[in-house]
């Protein structure tokens, strides 16, 4: 499977794209985060406050991933389909789009103080490049080996793939939720199917954002929203001797 | 972007068994034989803990900074074989840290009798089982016993202990193997470390001549082979015989003569180490 291929399932093949990133099948090295519900609950969060726990990064972390995903995916698409014609190649150079990302990455750390949550990111962000790279060889001289954080990998692909803002946006939020969901049923004794409800309430109470963050263009735009208990349990789970999950 | 001059490529090799038959202390001896004459580094898959980084680098076997623990988020199995994600990077990391590496070593967390390794993240693989486990694990089979590159029956020593009889399993292992290679394998059994070092360096010669070819247990996946030239990753299509063990050439244009698929080929390359290697010193 190339590029050329994937172009050719036409419309189709954004659908088919999302579908692949959300799933938890897929070889990126994601099954190694809880999202920092293993320190939460060491920390007295209770099972039933994880569905709160959820909605809470909806308020706060998935917002800064979200607009700088956005933000990159603006960034990088330099190609327009009209009327399945591609139109407008731009002409930037790999060099130049590659100072675009990073400058793009340096916005998304400043909002992300946690160097714990960092550290993960562009662990995680590794992980999918190699995805990226491999089915889009064309992304593999904008994107650094490291240092690029997992919101700015996805991001450049949408703008590969052609995945529409708004599904770009929900997709980062789904998979937030379902990272805590899927550790969840590692870490404490509870129904799978009430985990899987937690995470469509939490993408439902998420939906009226959804919207103004798919219009995000300007990386100076992209959310400042901190999360101190998040940040606080990122940097804990970091040091804890014994745990499930690396962040 | 400045490109970052290319790593040796070690020779890569997978460790894999259920819980407690001995891998970390086979990782240990490894490096106690080896590593005065080779350049090697570990990496190890612990469930819960970096329990097995810590005893191998107390062991004072190798460097400490030359073993590195990676987390798999509980699910080991996944990550030697459907995600090898975050193994990849540990080992490329190790190859870059330390150029060059002849050897990789790569623990995976205790699992059970199916999780094998993707050609993917190693070149080949031990499947390690051991007498204190019961002598009839070895007649159950599964894709790690029955076509791991070597099967290591451990702690031979505990034979009497526990009522095994040490040359029926290996002989049912042998059946399970279809004659590949099984080393009944004791620290306290000199012989047996020894024929243990002759196949790891006998598989080092084949891995740096090029000749090497990765026996995946499962579905074969895009693997590797060393060359004068560092050597290269491919894969094959399904329909494709995979007749090239015996070309040292490896041109894929012979996969068009090679006479239609042969899924039993594969288990009987050119390129394993043929048991009678591993059993030869020491024995006779």
């Amino acid at each position: 499977m190339d590029t050329v291929t994937l172009n050719a399932l036409g419309p189709g093949a954004a659908s088919a794209i999302i579908m692949l990133l959300a799933d938890a099948r897929l070889p990126a090295g994601a099954h190694v985060t809880s999202n920092g519900v293993e320190a939460g609950l060491r920390h007295g969060l209770v099972t039933g406050e994880v569905a709160a726990y959820m909605r809470a990064r909806m308020r706060t972390v998935v917002r800064v991933e979200a607009g700088t995903a956005v933000v990159t995916r603006h960034a990088l698409t330099d190609t327009r389909v009209v009327d399945g014609d591609e139109v407008d190649r731009g002409s930037r150079s790999d060099r130049e789009s590659s100072a675009i990302l990073a400058d793009i990455g340096d916005e998304w750390a400043a909002r992300t103080p946690s160097p714990a949550l960092r550290e993960i990111a562009e662990a995680l962000g590794a992980g999918l490049r190699r995805v990226a790279v491999t089915l889009w060889p064309k992304l593999n001289p904008v994107m650094p080996r490291r240092g690029l954080p997992r919101p700015v990998v996805l991001g450049s692909i949408a703008a590969a793939a052609g995945i529409p803002a708004a599904d770009l946006v929900r997709l980062v939020a789904y998979d937030d939720a379902q990272t805590v969901a899927a550790a969840m049923l590692k870490l404490e004794p509870m129904d799978p199917l009430a985990a899987t409800g937690w995470v469509l309430e939490a993408c439902t109470a998420f939906e009226p954002c959804v919207a103004d963050l798919a219009t995000l263009t300007d990386p100076a735009a992209i959310p400042a929203a901190g999360a101190p208990l998040i940040e606080d349990w990122a940097e804990a789970q970091s040091a804890l001797p014994r745990r499930l999950f690396r962040a | 972007m400045p490109e970052i001059p290319t790593p040796h490529r070690s020779l890569r090799l997978g460790v894999a068994g259920p819980v407690g038959t001995g891998k970390s202390s086979l990782i240990a001896m490894i490096c106690r034989t080896l590593a005065d004459e080779i350049r090697i580094g570990v990496i190890t898959n612990d469930i819960y803990t970096d329990e097995d980084a810590r005893l191998l680098r107390a062991a004072g076997v190798l460097d400490p900074d030359r073993i590195r623990a990676i987390e798999t988020g509980a699910c080991p199995h996944t990550a030697i074989r459907d995600d090898v994600t975050a193994n990849l990077a540990g080992v490329e990391e190790l190859e870059a840290a330390f150029d060059p590496l002849d050897l990789v070593l790569v623990e995976s967390g205790g699992d059970n009798l199916t999780a094998t390794f993707s050609p993917a993240l190693i070149d080949a693989q031990i499947f390690v089982l051991d007498v204190a486990g019961g002598g009839d694990v070895a007649r159950k089979g599964g894709p790690g016993i029955g076509r791991a590159d070597l099967l290591v029956v451990n702690k031979t020593d505990l034979a009497p202990y526990v009522g095994v009889d040490v040359e029926q399993m290996i002989s049912d292992a042998e059946a399970a193997r279809e004659q590949g290679p099984v080393l009944g394998l004791s620290r306290t059994d000199k012989e047996s470390v020894a024929r243990l070092r002759s196949w790891l360096l006998a598989l080092l010669e084949t891995h740096r001549s090029g000749a090497h070819e990765p026996q995946d247990p499962g579905p074969m996946a895009p693997h590797f082979h060393a060359d004068d030239d560092g050597g290269y990753v491919h894969s094959h299509a399904e329909s494709e015989s995979h007749g090239h063990a015996d070309d040292p050439n490896h041109a894929d244009s012979d996969h068009d003569s090679a006479g239609g698929p042969d899924p039993r080929e594969h288990a009987e390359g050119g390129d394993r180490i043929p048991a009678d290697r591993v059993l030869a010193d020491g024995r006779g």
